[in-house]
């Protein structure tokens, strides 16, 4: 499981609006999962299984029903590698600040 | 999922010396690549190096004095040689407000991270740590001298 996978499961807006709809932490059934999503049944259930692949999402049998649940830990790998650039970039800044600043003070 | 970075530096300085830090071939090897080669324009495909962390192409989207300056690269990348516009890239840009006389405000997104194949996500991965620690030993540098 790397970044990569994640951020392919979530390139799809189906698959993100789903994303979407578990993001408050409360896990849906299949089928609330799968309402207004203009496919069919069937295609929603092919993209929960991406998400599923990916650890993004993870099934728990409850009685008759199927609760998705999203898995928070894969997504804080998502947040570290952008959390990365984001410093990366902040460095990058900071060195331009003291060049510019260095120039100007001469 | 965030597809765009965004962050931002106030900056002692006018706009018009920052602009030149970051769209003149001579000035911006002082800060972000070590090397660059090729022509530092609109619409060339400059590569930018990294010394040994390798050299990547860079596509001049657009600049516009003195506040806009773009580029389009494979985030991360630094060994991405070949036309940027040919792969799935990303987005960089840089945007310069005036606080006051003197002092202006520098804004930098990149966007585009959720278009990027898996392949390319990985190796950005890879080289990405490279690159920051390339940064750090740049910015060391940068304070043992002063």
């Amino acid at each position: 499981m790397t970044e990569a996978d994640i951020y392919k499961a979530l390139g799809d807006p189906i698959r993100l609006e789903m994303v979407r709809r578990l993001a408050n932490g409360a896990p849906h059934t299949i089928g609330e999962l799968s309402q207004d999503l203009g496919v069919s049944r069937q295609g929603a259930r092919k993209q929960l299984q991406v998400l599923v692949a990916a650890d993004v999402v993870y099934l728990k049998q409850q009685g008759r029903e199927t609760q998705v649940s999203l898995d928070t830990r894969t997504l804080q790998v998502a947040r570290k590698f952008i959390a990365k650039l984001e410093q990366q970039w902040d460095a990058r800044l900071t060195a331009l600040k003291n060049i510019v600043e260095k120039d100007a003070g001469e | 999922m965030q597809n765009v970075i965004e962050r931002e530096i106030t900056i002692n300085a006018t706009k018009e010396r920052i602009y030149d830090a970051i769209a003149n071939p001579e000035k911006v090897v002082q800060w972000f690549p070590e090397t660059l080669e090729g022509k530092y324009e609109v619409g060339e495909q400059p590569v930018i190096g990294f010394g040994e962390h390798g050299k990547g192409t860079i596509y001049i989207a657009d600049a516009q004095p003195y506040h806009y300056f773009s580029y389009r690269w494979v985030p991360g990348a630094n060994h991405f040689l070949g036309d940027v516009l040919s792969v799935p890239n990303t987005l960089v840009e840089f945007r310069i407000k005036e606080l006051s006389e003197g002092q202006c405000k520098v804004i930098l997104t990149e966007s585009g991270f959720a278009d990027l194949p898996v392949e390319v996500m990985e190796e950005s991965f890879k080289q990405n740590s490279g690159g920051w620690d390339f940064m750090m030993n740049r910015l060391q540098e940068y304070f043992n001298e002063n």
